[in-house]
């Protein structure tokens, strides 16, 4: 008799390697078209551009890391290991800089400080009316609101492994008269450096894909880059050449990130887990964490979204809430629906076989799958343009181009819920359906297809508001005269219409804090 | 191959039953997206890729249809973009026109065959030859010049006289460019070099490209923002962002200062939105109603008080606020050669690495 497991594999198995050819035949399209161009390209772009953008790619993605590292690993550290009234209110609060994409907090900076902003005026008052602040068009503008934007990714895994962490270590290290300070050096630091190098590690993958703040900050990245490429020139041989650097070095990164964290895995082997113990803080202390607190909520979050706010309710913004944008809203509200539904569909065959039969080409199609991962938005609308130019023109300017350049992109995000989902049920209650007499489609209907379906949801709604947001991929490959809302900020936007922008803006931060919500509450709990 | 071969029809009915649901979902759901495509086909509605900014066309294109009820849809995108987009969609555009802020990439257009000729009585009357293409495939609806816009507080406008003057290191961190992807940059760097060759040209640029340092704009408007401010004293821009700054905040510091009008110099550069029929649109006789709408005196009066650019009919006169027309001469370069000067301009934009 065959099993279950043997009678779904083969066919999904086509599936699955279906799948994975659609992710990596428009990627090896473009590495070919890049690696067959006229060597001519090659050396002019490697004698004008290429230096300058690896630079400023590299030195953002790190500065924006460190400064990650200060402001998550200190969060981190206060909410979990003192105790302050309000405490579990700003635990939270750290995390809503995720709900606003990076190209609605760089279009509220262009504005907090820009030439003649609020932040200049104010500055102006102290140190006199010539004084100048740091330019949100500059390399450190670019890095303060990259970083405000991404800092809750490291927050949320330091947070999580010092809530895990033993405390019986630094107690340890205490009682053999090490002192406060050097313990949280010596010992605590240390042991959550895996933790941290993750975090750090979304990070910079976050940074060296971005499209919407160095775009609206006008600073060059590779990711920029080729995104110009595309549009001002017409052949795309030079994007392509952009686009492999990048993925060449997102890639670099992963594997360095990988090796570093494999050197420094830390097991408890024996002993009991002791959860820290909170140090009561004096009014002092108190006082100046929460001013701390404010200080952080309110520059990543609180004040972008109060001008949001303001700005949506402004004349000028009232007059342009008519039937065209409510047609945005519905524009973006059907790709992304359309996209979280394709996403689920081709990635279920995937994370099936993945868990329940973990060969090597099942295992190498999920790989496959992680590819968008390293993919920038810019980067999969030219794989997906180039390879359709070449084999179905036909299909250039519809929707579906644009759905299947989603798919690549955020296939990674709905994954990472529908595998785990399905690991963890385990094949036995299929089995046993079985062997109680339920059929194949059945044992599918009645057993597997309800235990998975809270995964199922989750990644739905994850790959949903994912694409909502999108803007690069959206800006290459959308249809006619089909506007979304992320489209519609970063027009107005990048002409500094503020008011116009924000309404549009704000709806996509509203309804990303679902997703926050959704993606946190996992880590949230184990914690 | 052959393991697979004796599984096809286990996995068309595994297919059938588990997929077939969510991909009829899928359809419907793309199939709503793709409808509002179709309904472009419709008789009575023209679609327009158009390479200016939306603020700017859309009141005109407004007025058309409350003439005529033929509804334009617009889809407003770079204008290189466009033309990308019209050679990969070639038979199937849904584009009954394309309209940009450059000649040049026009005749490119023409070129690649993607525009129509056209034949009619009314084009040779209203517009120039010099402001259209030999065959009418493409003809020019408002012209404009690649000005400089200075702050009056921070520059005299006798300390230069050229644009090339902008390469001086007198004005390093002071001035504001467009990136070198806007076409009128494109446009007005082939000018230069076919008016002072090759090797002067790119001198200018990398005097530029220093100058200007992190200064390079997307838009137009921002340059003239940033001028208007004191962010920086001087700018490039299209002499209709000025104007269009000063209707609504009268009492900015700003002037223009027509470049390269000296005996002997190049003369002001200039460029014109133009427009043009698809090759393959199927509603040519409404697009038709169009451009005569925008070449007859009244939609050039409305192109002139809107945008305040110079109208292109010798009879319609620029608004008053403009520099006036004869007052100053234009660059010997015609419009027809900017698409063959692209190419090397592009090179050469590189070489000098302009951002």
């Amino acid at each position: 008799m065959t099993t279950l497991r043997q009678q779904l594999a083969s066919p999904l198995q086509l599936a699955a390697l279906a799948t994975a050819g659609l992710i990596l035949l428009p990627l090896g399209y473009v590495t070919i078209l890049a690696l067959s161009a006229d060597p001519a390209v090659w050396s002019r772009l490697w004698a004008t551009r290429i230096p300058e953008l690896l630079f400023n790619t590299i030195t953002l993605a790190g500065a924006v890391a460190a400064l990650t590292v200060i402001l998550g690993v200190s969060t981190a550290w206060l909410v979990t290991r003192f105790d302050f009234p309000g405490r579990r209110l700003w635990e939270a609060a750290l995390i809503l800089p995720l709900a606003m994409p990076t190209y609605v907090l760089a279009y509220v900076y262009t504005y907090l400080l820009g030439f003649g902003g609020p932040a200049e005026r104010l500055w102006q008052l102290w140190a006199g009316p010539q004084a100048r602040i740091l330019s949100p068009h500059s390399f450190w503008g670019t890095t303060l609101v990259m970083a405000l934007d991404t800092f809750p990714f490291v927050y949320l895994l330091t947070r999580s492994a010092l809530l895990s962490l033993n405390v019986s270590f630094e107690e340890v290290s205490r009682v053999c008269g090490v002192s406060r300070l050097m313990t949280l050096w010596r010992v605590t630091l240390p042991l959550m450096r895996p933790s941290i190098a993750a975090g750090v590690a979304l990070v910079i993958l976050y940074v060296v894909s971005d499209f919407g703040a160095v775009s609206l900050l006008r600073y060059q990245t590779l990711t920029y880059a080729v995104f110009q490429q595309m549009t001002g020139r017409s052949d795309n041989t030079a994007a392509s050449i952009l686009s492999v650097l990048l993925v060449v070095l997102a890639l670099l990164f992963l594997v360095t990130e990988r090796w570093f964290r494999q050197r420094s895995r830390f097991y408890q082997t024996a002993g009991r887990y002791r959860p820290p113990q909170r140090v009561r803080c004096s009014w002092l202390g108190t006082a100046s964490i929460t001013a701390l607190m404010s200080l952080i909520v309110a520059v990543s979050f609180g004040i972008p979204a109060y001008l949001l706010v303001t700005w949506s309710l402004s004349p000028e913004a009232q007059a342009i809430l008519d039937s065209r944008f409510y047609g945005f809203i519905w524009n973006s509200a059907l790709l992304a629906a359309a996209a979280a539904t394709a996403g689920v569909i081709v990635g279920l065959p995937l994370a099936y076989l993945a868990s329940r039969r973990p060969t090597a080409l099942t295992i190498g199609c999920l790989q496959a799958a992680y590819a968008g991962y390293v993919l920038p938005g810019p980067v999969a609308a030219l794989a997906v343009l180039v390879l359709c130019l070449k084999i179905a023109p036909v299909l250039y300017g519809t929707a579906l181009l644009l759905v299947i350049a989603y798919v690549i992109h955020f296939l990674p995000a709905g994954l990472q819920s529908l595998e785990p989902a399905l690991q963890q049920i385990s094949p036995n209650l299929e089995e046993a359906a079985r062997t109680l007499g339920l059929g194949v489609r059945e044992t599918w209907r009645r057993v597997t297809l309800p235990l998975i379906r809270n995964g199922f949801v989750v990644a739905w709604v994850l790959m949903f508001l994912q694409t909502m947001k999108e803007l690069p991929a959206t800006l290459l490959l959308r249809p006619v005269g089909f506007d979304t809302l992320a489209i519609r900020v970063w027009l107005e936007a990048s002409e500094e219409y503020f008011q116009l922008a924000a309404p549009a803006a704000l709806l996509i931060v509203l309804l990303s804090l679902p997703a926050l919500f959704l993606l946190v509450s996992k880590d949230w709990r184990a914690a | 191959m052959t393991i697979y071969l004796d599984q096809l029809c286990p996995l068309a009915a595994q297919i059938h039953r588990r997929l077939m649901p969510g991909l009829l979902t899928l359809l419907l759901v793309l199939g709503s997206i793709l409808a509002p495509l179709a309904s472009s086909f419709a008789a009575d509605k023209l679609v327009v890729y158009s390479g200016r900014a939306e603020r700017l066309i859309k009141p005109v294109f407004d007025a058309f249809t409350a003439k005529t009820g033929i509804q334009v849809d617009l889809l407003s995108s770079g204008t290189t973009e466009l033309v990308n987009r019209l050679k990969a969609e070639g038979d199937r555009t849904p584009a009954d026109l394309l309209l940009t802020n450059d000649a040049g990439s026009l005749e490119l257009a023409r070129g690649a065959g993607l525009l129509r000729p056209l034949n009619m009585r009314e084009i040779e009357r209203a517009i120039p030859p010099q402001f259209r293409a030999a065959d009418n495939s493409w003809v020019g609806i408002s012209g404009r010049f690649w000005i400089i816009v200075y702050n009056t507080t921070m520059v005299k406008p006798d300390q230069l006289s050229s644009l090339l003057d902008l390469a001086q290191p007198q004005w390093k961190d002071k001035i504001a460019i467009p990136n070198s992807g806007s076409e009128y940059l494109q446009a007005g760097v082939s000018v230069i070099r076919a008016s002072h060759g090759d090797e002067r040209t790119k001198k200018f640029l990398e005097g530029l490209r220093d100058n200007a340092g992190s200064q390079v704009y997307q838009k137009s408007s921002q340059i003239v923002d940033a001028v208007a401010k004191g962010q920086v004293a001087l700018g490039i821009v299209n002499h209709y962002y000025v104007y269009r700054h000063l209707a609504t905040q009268p009492t900015a510091p700003l002037a223009v200062l027509m470049p390269d009008q000296k005996d002997g110099a190049m003369g002001a550069i200039m460029n014109v939105t133009g427009i043009g029929i698809t090759k393959s649109s199927t509603h040519v006789e409404n697009a038709k109603l169009l451009i005569e709408f925008l070449i007859a005196q009244a939609g050039q009066k409305m192109f002139a008080d809107l945008d305040k650019e110079y109208p292109l009919h010798p009879e319609v006169k620029a608004n008053p606020a403009l520099v006036d027309r004869k007052s100053f001469r234009a660059a010997l370069v015609p419009l027809t050669r900017l698409a063959e000067l692209r190419e090397p301009t592009l090179t050469l934009i590189e070489q000098v690495g302009l951002r």
